[in-house]
């Protein structure tokens, strides 16, 4: 089981204003709280650009939170706090995680085996069962540059396999593969649900998700958006499918954003801060979401700090600022 | 220690199986080596014996027909005693003739020529050899017949006979011809054989999408990059053994193939032979070296292409570096042997001269190896961070953008500042160095100006706030005795510390005192502004407001470390600075030190006018004690003494160290007084 609270991720980006261009810190994931127990499929829906793949990097320990924390629970809820556990404990899977060309899938099971510390013999016996679940006998000693497509996600997904971990991140796990591949990586994942195992995976794929997920996440520049089963999705927008339920779940978030007319969510907090506003609370189907509080507690302690520092006079402040 | 085994073997195999970086590291020591000595020792051999078999014509018009005929004639008799076969055309043939002579002296019987020859062509140089030497021949015998005839002996014009003999064996000479370019080789293959595997490693895992996949494995990123240098310092240490081997091969070939040993005397294998370990051990750390600096560039890299733009600057700069052996001047000395890369092309001349120094190849040794672990220091630090990691690339130069897309106050990155220091120290070296030859003293003004402009015209491109980087403020008088005080013991401790490194380096500081001598004739007001004025105003804005305040601000706004810990590592990169700047071994400490004073007060007082004022102090006392010793002497007798006792230097250190602790103490408690720290 994993559990994130308050997850935050700050960027740099490049902003241009009419013949300027200047550099501004944004939060690629802002305040992401969520969870994900054994035996769920969970998945992170949303657009490109949304903070997907961040948020993902995150739960997988490939990125360390500008905020925020990850707990990761094993199989009797005994929470993992040694790195190299967690990793063990986490099989991550993404469009980047790519694998060495120049060795064989065998070969490379057998590194991983060795890494984890398995014995010659059981390392053995465990990729001998990877190659028959996986139907990789054929291609299993070639030369990973040498693959297919479809063999080499399958060899991504031996990858993660070998640990036989308890919890699997995968990040577009089905994009540019054909229906067959795909299929696989479906059924997998549905196979892994039934051992018990927690499954976290982003993907375009609205009808996949529809059928596959036990719950569902919708992520919009970085923040959570929508939260609850596909059926729940669909019933609270009054639509007849999660395809519709995510147009009109994203076009009232796209409308909350004009309406606040800010270009980013940086700009729209600076500005509430100088002019000593509280930031508006977020029309979104997760008002009472805790990460939506910790954004409006922060701003209005900023506000706090804004009142103070007028009361003291410009050059105390000026001072205060040179030195410290 | 296990998984950083499994992982090393996992990175050999992968390097192993690319076939560039086995062509890179077998193939280019094996093939290099023989190809460039024996090659070169052919293309010399045959180049020697076609110039031998040649003939010169060299073509002269006399005035006098009886002087061409004479000359033919002396010609003929010495024929044989020539180095040069040449033949004499009564004609002027500028295009086959490699040089022609003028023969004139028709008038007077005494005969006059003049050699026409261009320099720059080879045969003419060796053409006008030739008839020098026939003249020589010529006058000799002239001189032989008239002697007699006066019935003299031929003594009489040779009081004195000597003859010069060359003491060194073959070994030796050998060694000052070859073995400085056989270093920069042997560098240079170590460094190619590093660059590979290093790209390879680093840039490559990114460029191939396989390091996110590394990331998910259950190690730590610095058990990461120590396999992965671990890697690649075995590779180029193979290379670096391949590369010695190759090059054993092709000398023994050439001695015992080509020339007969027995006809190189002094030429001693055995002394060759004794060198080869030291040899091995220099070569396998510079390997060390090579590979560490190679992957700190490399890291960068979010692809080969990109990791090869690193690299190329890095290899220019070692090989700059190991041209050092080809300067004939430059040895191995205890100081050439701290410098890396340097130290190793030098005791590589050395050791291929026959000479071998157990003392100073302990040096270089250690010195390459510090130099490589720092590095890896740095390389495992570098590799923690996410930037590096998700290929965002260098993010410490701020001047390379647009002044137009740079925000007001903004401080000067770490780039920014490494690349101000260098440019300044460029300038330095040579507009300085020119101004000083055309302007004599003045020359120093101009330096202090160029330290006072740069830093400003970096600031003014970044629209950094100045009041604020320069601390350009009011000085907080509280703070004033304890600065004072503080400043005082340092100049004891500096005085001492100076005092120790005469004993030291007895040499280096006179030549410290030579250059400020002729100073002394200038007018006071002159000595004052240039040595002393401007040195306060410039100095102090570079070395405490840019470079201390730089530094200091980064640190702060990175937020990982205290305030407190900023302020020491600002301090400790402007005084370190500060320090070499004034570019001698002897004064680096001293200067250095009073540098981290001045760092301590400007942080305390708050204001950049208050070390001014000192640095202006400080150097008016040295000016006064150098203009005027016998007044100054009578006042400070320890500053004009030419040297102090042990006890008085250790009683200025004693007194200087008590006196600035008090100082120190004087200038705590930043909370009890809000004006300090704030």
């Amino acid at each position: 089981m994993i559990r994130a609270e308050g997850l935050c991720k700050e960027f740099e980006r490049s902003v241009r204003q009419g013949r300027k261009t200047r550099k501004e810190k944004f939060l690629a994931v802002d305040h992401v709280s969520l969870e994900a127990k054994a035996g769920e499929i969970i998945g992170i829906l949303g657009p490109n650009g949304a903070g997907k793949t961040t948020l993902l990097r995150m739960l997988g320990m490939l990125m360390t939170p500008t905020k925020g924390r990850v707990e990761l629970l094993d199989g009797e809820g005994r929470a993992l706090t040694d790195p190299s556990e967690r990793k063990a404990a986490i099989g991550y899977l993404s469009g980047n995680t790519r694998l060495y060309p120049r060795f064989s899938i065998r070969e490379y099971l057998e590194f991983l085996g060795q890494l984890y510390g398995y014995d010659k013999e059981k390392i053995r016996e465990r990729i001998k069962e990877i190659f028959q679940v996986l139907d990789m006998e054929k291609f299993g000693d070639n030369r990973m540059e040498k693959l297919s497509t479809g063999q080499t996600q399958r060899a991504s997904i031996a990858r993660c396999l070998m640990a036989d971990p308890d919890l699997y991140i995968l990040d577009e796990p089905t994009l540019g593969l054909d229906i067959l591949s795909a299929e696989s990586i479906i059924s997998f994942m549905k196979q892994q649900k039934d051992r018990g195992k927690t499954v976290l995976y982003s993907t375009h794929y609205l009808e996949e998700a529809e059928i596959l997920c036990d719950r569902i996440y919708m992520i919009c520049q970085g923040r959570i958006v929508a939260e609850g089963t596909p059926g729940e999705l669909t019933e609270q927008t009054g639509s007849r499918n999660l395809r519709e339920a995510f147009h009109k779940i994203y076009d009232s978030a796209a409308e909350d954003e004009r309406y606040k007319n800010m270009a980013s969510q940086n700009e729209l907090y600076e500005s509430q801060v100088k002019r000593n506003k509280p930031v508006m609370a977020r029309s979104s189907l997760t008002a009472d979401h805790k990460a939506g509080e910790g954004f409006r507690e922060e701003v209005q302690r900023s506000c706090q700090i804004e009142k103070e520092d007028k009361g003291r006079s410009d050059k105390e402040r000026r001072d205060g600022e040179e030195w410290v | 220690m296990k998984k950083v085994q499994i992982l090393v073997r996992k990175e050999l195999l992968d390097i192993l199986r690319d076939k560039k970086t086995l062509v890179m590291m077998v193939a280019v020591p094996m093939l290099l080596y023989p190809l460039i000595i024996i090659g070169m020792a052919l293309f010399f051999s045959a180049m020697y014996s076609s110039k031998a078999d040649q003939v010169y014509c060299i073509g002269y018009e006399a005035d006098e027909k009886a002087f061409g005929e004479e000359l033919e004639r002396v010609l003929e008799k010495h024929r044989d005693d020539l180095g040069t076969e040449i033949e004499l055309v009564p004609l002027k043939e500028q295009e086959n003739c490699a040089a022609w002579l003028e023969i004139t002296g028709a008038e007077t019987g005494v005969m006059r020529v003049t050699i026409h020859y261009t320099s720059a062509s080879q045969d003419s140089r060796i053409g006008k050899q030739a008839a020098e030497e026939l003249l020589e021949l010529y006058r000799a015998e002239l001189v032989r017949q008239r002697l007699e005839a006066e019935g003299l002996e031929e003594s009489i014009l040779h009081p004195v006979e000597y003859e010069a003999e060359d003491g060194a064996t073959l070994t030796e000479s050998m060694g000052m011809d070859m073995g400085g370019s056989i270093g920069l080789m042997l560098i240079a293959t170590i460094l190619l054989g590093a660059m590979y595997p290093a790209i390879d490693a680093t840039a490559g895992e990114k460029e191939r999408g396989t390091l996110e996949t590394l990331l998910t494995l259950p190690v730590t990123n610095f058990q990461m990059i120590l396999s992965k240098y671990i890697s690649v310092a075995l590779f180029t240490c193979v290379t670096a053994i391949l590369s010695l081997l190759s090059l054993g091969g092709s000398v023994l070939f050439l001695m015992y193939g080509i020339a007969d040993v027995g006809t190189l005397p002094g030429l001693s294998l055995t002394a060759l032979l004794g060198a080869v370990p030291v040899l091995t051990a220099v070569l396998l750390v510079t390997a060390l070296f090579c590979s560490a600096l190679c992957m700190c560039f490399c890291v960068f890299a979010k692809s080969f292409k990109e990791a090869n733009n690193y690299v190329t600057p890095v290899l220019l700069a070692v090989m700059f570096a190991s041209m050092a052996g080809m300067l004939p001047t430059v040895v191995l000395d205890s100081r050439t042997a701290l410098i890396p890369v340097v130290n190793v092309s030098l005791l590589v001349k050395q050791l291929i001269s026959g000479h071998l120094n157990l003392a100073l190849a302990g040096i270089v040794i250690g010195v390459n190896l510090a130099c490589s672990i720092l590095i890896i220091w740095v390389l495992a630090k570098l590799y923690d961070s996410e930037t590096v990691l998700f290929g965002e690339g260098f993010g410490s130069f701020r001047i390379f953008q647009k002044r137009s897309e740079i925000q007001g106050g903004t401080i000067p990155a770490p780039g920014d500042v490494v690349m101000t220091v260098a440019v300044l120290f460029l300038l330095i070296l040579y507009v300085g160095s020119a101004a000083s030859v055309r302007l004599g003293f003045w020359g120093t003004g101009v330096n202090q100006l160029l330290i006072l402009l740069v830093p400003l015209a970096v600031v003014w491109y970044l629209k950094t706030d100045v009041r604020r980087l320069f601390v350009l403020r009011k000085p907080d008088f509280r703070m004033i005795p304890g600065s004072l005080i503080l400043y005082f013991g340092t100049y004891l401790l500096v005085l001492g510390i100076g005092n120790l490194f005469i004993w030291l380096f007895p040499l280096s500081a006179q030549n410290v005192e030579a250059v400020f001598l002729p100073m002394v004739e200038q007018p006071l007001w002159a000595l004052l502004l240039v040595t002393a004025v401007l040195p306060g105003i410039c100095e102090e804005l570079l070395f405490r407001g840019f470079l201390f305040g730089s530094v200091r601000e980064y640190l702060t706004k990175k937020g990982a470390i205290s305030a407190r810990t900023a302020v020491l590592w600002g301090m400790l990169c402007s005084s370190l600075v500060f320090g070499a700047f004034h570019m001698s071994l002897v004064k680096l400490l001293p200067t250095a030190l009073l540098g981290a004073c001045f760092v301590w007060i400007l942080w305390k007082s708050r204001s950049i006018y208050v070390t001014m004022f000192l640095h202006f102090f400080n150097n008016s006392i040295s000016l006064l004690a150098l203009k005027y010793p016998e007044a100054v002497g009578r006042v400070f007798p320890l500053l004009t003494k030419e040297s102090l006792s042990p006890t008085q230097v250790g009683g200025l250190l004693g007194a200087g160290a008590l006196i600035a602790a008090l100082g120190l103490w004087l200038l705590r408690s930043s909370k009890k007084k809000p004006g300090a720290l704030s």
